[in-house]
């Protein structure tokens, strides 16, 4: 089922009664009718994000959330999202899971992660070829990714895709610092990291342990590796959004509004289309079943 | 992109009941199929009708079978599922002025 994404972009003051998130204006909070904006039933919510200094949040709202599964997001006072809240008891085998994640050969982290940089190949062609530009050397690259990906092949396909990935600015480069359109690519990560990292936590896996880059001062670590392949579907949102309103200093509510679109923009799974949260809970449960060892390959998406 | 959430695939689950209120016990028991319907996340529609949106047919399934295991003891129960384009046809007066109902979407900004 699709859960529902919340986007608190104005200061409110949620609180739960009997089982719904309730929302109020806090300048009327006092004057129970008209302060009300709505009712929305915490099993429906599957990601949160707070986004204005002036949200009050009970502590019953991050019990129930977490409780239901839901990502909660938190931005700081530039409109940034800067951390994230997920439970730490997402799935009940989750010890023995974890315990399979530690335990993990490295001949099995090899794989994995020569099955996540194929798959990023891959998708970053298909973000190309949606654009009528040739993708014949990253498909190239996606079919010589060894274990490990020892010949680094991530990097080269990198060092290809993003000069041209946007025709109207040949000088873009790609780093988080970088100046605009990056922070459109930010937002958009930061979206799947939590859309990710929320699935990891509910297949029983710990979102701290990559699966290849374990050293890593990173809670997230295992969620950065797992997003990999989804990352071209951010990326073929934002040059959407490039197309459509320009390149922008800063991200407005409409940006905003259109890359909180992410959890149910369509990708293909196991050959069928899939919302995108939907898919990610499959990817993480077939991760789960490797290092179980029940199978050896993740099911990862290809690009509409 | 958005086809997933076609109106024919969204369902409503709406609840009418009629329950005595003549002794105290039957009272409490009314109070408290009110109470698990709104806990369960159905809105009031009007007094002893109530309404729930649920993004998906197995979704609604789910919602379907709670509301089953919820009837009270005594009284008159009825569970109608519709799908939200037969929901969207329906016309809503208050005060003899047409109404636009209220549907949750999947993406919400507050």
């Amino acid at each position: 089922m699709i859960k529902r994404t919340l986007y608190f972009g104005n200061p409110a003051w949620l609180s739960v009664s009997n089982g719904q998130l309730v929302i109020k204006d806090p300048l009327l909070k006092d004057y129970k009718d008209l302060a009300e904006k709505a009712r929305i039933p915490m099993e429906d919510i599957g990601l949160v994000v707070l986004d204005h200094q002036q949200i009050t949040v009970t502590q019953t709202v991050l019990n129930m959330l977490l409780a239901n599964n839901a990502a909660v997001v938190v931005c700081d006072d530039r409109r940034h999202p800067t951390g994230m809240l997920l439970n730490l008891n997402g799935n009940v085998v989750q010890a023995e899971l974890f315990r399979h994640q530690i335990e993990a050969s490295e001949p099995l982290r090899k794989q994995l992660w020569k099955q996540t940089v194929e798959c990023k190949i891959r998708n970053q062609a298909a973000v190309l070829a949606n654009e009528q530009l040739d993708d014949a050397y990253l498909l190239e690259l996606a079919g010589k990714v060894q274990s490990g990906d020892t010949g680094n092949r991530e990097a080269q396909a990198a060092a290809w895709y993003w000069p041209r990935l946007i025709k109207e600015l040949p000088d873009f480069r790609r780093f988080r610092e970088g100046p605009p359109p990056n922070n459109l690519f930010n937002y958009g990560y930061a979206i799947l990291r939590a859309v990710v990292a929320r699935s990891l936590v509910g297949s029983g896996l710990l979102p701290t342990l990559g699966i290849f880059h374990r050293n890593r001062y990173n809670a997230y670590a295992l969620a950065d590796d797992i997003m990999e392949p989804y990352r071209p579907v951010v990326d073929g949102m934002v040059l959407k959004l490039l197309r459509r309103s320009g390149v922008p200093e800063e991200l407005t509510t409409e940006h905003k509004g259109f890359l909180l679109n992410l959890p149910v923009t369509d990708v293909i799974l196991d050959g069928k289309a899939s919302p995108l949260m939907a898919a990610v809970q499959r990817t993480t449960a077939s991760l789960a079943q490797c290092y179980k060892g029940d199978q050896r390959k993740v099911l990862y998406p290809s690009l509409p | 992109m958005l086809e997933r959430f076609n109106a024919y695939r969204i369902m409503w689950v709406l609840v009418f009941f009629d329950l005595p209120t003549d002794t105290r016990k039957e009272r409490k028991a009314a109070a408290r199929f009110r109470k698990d319907l709104q806990a369960d996340g159905f809105t009031m529609f009007q007094f002893s009708i109530y309404l729930r949106h649920c993004s998906s047919r197995e979704n609604m399934e789910v919602h379907q079978k709670r509301v089953e295991s919820l009837i009270p003891e005594k009284g008159h129960v009825g569970m109608l599922s519709i799908t939200d384009a037969q929901f969207g046809r329906m016309k809503i007066w208050y005060n003899a002025e047409e109404e636009e109902k209220e549907v949750p979407q999947q993406l919400e900004l507050f």
